[in-house]
């Protein structure tokens, strides 16, 4: 079953406090959470994130199409390398 | 660079009784895994011509020219295909191969060694570069932008990082 909308999305406090400080500094830095659970916020677009994974913390750019989405989605708890092959990165 | 023998695939045993073979693409599309024909063992000394003929469970049904029976296609069972770095096709400006970023050295905005990068990963939200740590087996990840890896020297084999506060 989804989450009522009356409720509003569900952020853990300490993430919003440590978003809004950074947003304010204005300096470049990794905001270390380790709230998983907290959804996307479109303030947090922008931002980077360390989201721990229960090991350390993945970096995270926060994006529009993120927006909804949980930060644990983005910081996988199991490693998997694959292979390189053709694979390609894009720098943005 | 050219010589360098990039892993496209891997034959994971035969399919049928009139020689066919299970094929694993690595490929990030796995039908290009054809485009780089002819694959090679890593050492080079055989080759295969590949030809796809219907996806499976897990990779394809392919046929190699070189193989005409099934006991040939058990005898290649784990073998991996190989495909020449300078087979990939040319990449535009901010695009790099996996391939070609893992090995670099990594260095501050200062020339001081950060370490090298040791895999590409891409969870979602962008792609992220791991470092390993000179002397150490701890490895910190580095978001691949613009603004955190301003340098790409792919001839010199070098990464240019500005990482933000906290990261190292």
């Amino acid at each position: 079953m989804s989450r009522s909308v009356w409720k509003g999305p569900f952020v853990d406090s300490y993430v919003l406090k440590k978003a809004e400080a950074a947003r304010e500094s204005g300096r470049n830095e990794v905001i270390k959470i380790w709230s998983r659970r907290s959804t996307i916020l479109p303030q947090f677009v922008g931002l980077t994130f360390g989201v721990y994974n229960g090991h350390k913390h993945i970096p995270v750019n926060v994006s529009e199409e993120m927006i909804g989405q949980k930060f644990g989605e983005y910081s996988p708890t199991r490693t998997y390398y694959g292979h390189a092959a053709d694979k390609k990165a894009k720098r943005k | 660079m050219s010589d360098e023998m990039i892993c496209v695939g891997a034959i994971s045993g035969s399919y049928g009784i009139v020689g066919e073979t299970r094929v694993k693409s690595f490929c990030a599309d796995p039908y290009d895994i054809e485009n780089y024909n002819p694959l090679t063992t890593q050492d080079g000394t055989r080759s295969f011509t590949l030809a796809l003929i219907r996806p499976m469970k897990n990779g394809f049904v392919a046929r190699i020219a070189e193989v005409e029976t099934k006991e040939q296609a058990d005898a290649l069972k784990g073998t991996q295909l190989f495909a020449r770095r300078d087979q990939l096709p040319t990449l535009p400006t901010d695009e790099f191969y996996y391939s070609d970023l893992t090995g670099l050295a990594v260095y501050d905005t200062g020339g001081a060694e950060l370490g090298r990068v040791k895999s590409v990963q891409n969870h979602g939200a962008g792609d992220l570069l791991e470092v390993q740590l000179p002397g150490q087996s701890a490895t910190v990840l580095v978001p691949f932008t613009q603004a955190v890896v301003p340098t790409v020297d792919l001839d010199a084999g070098r990464i240019v990082a500005d990482p933000p506060e906290g990261l190292f």
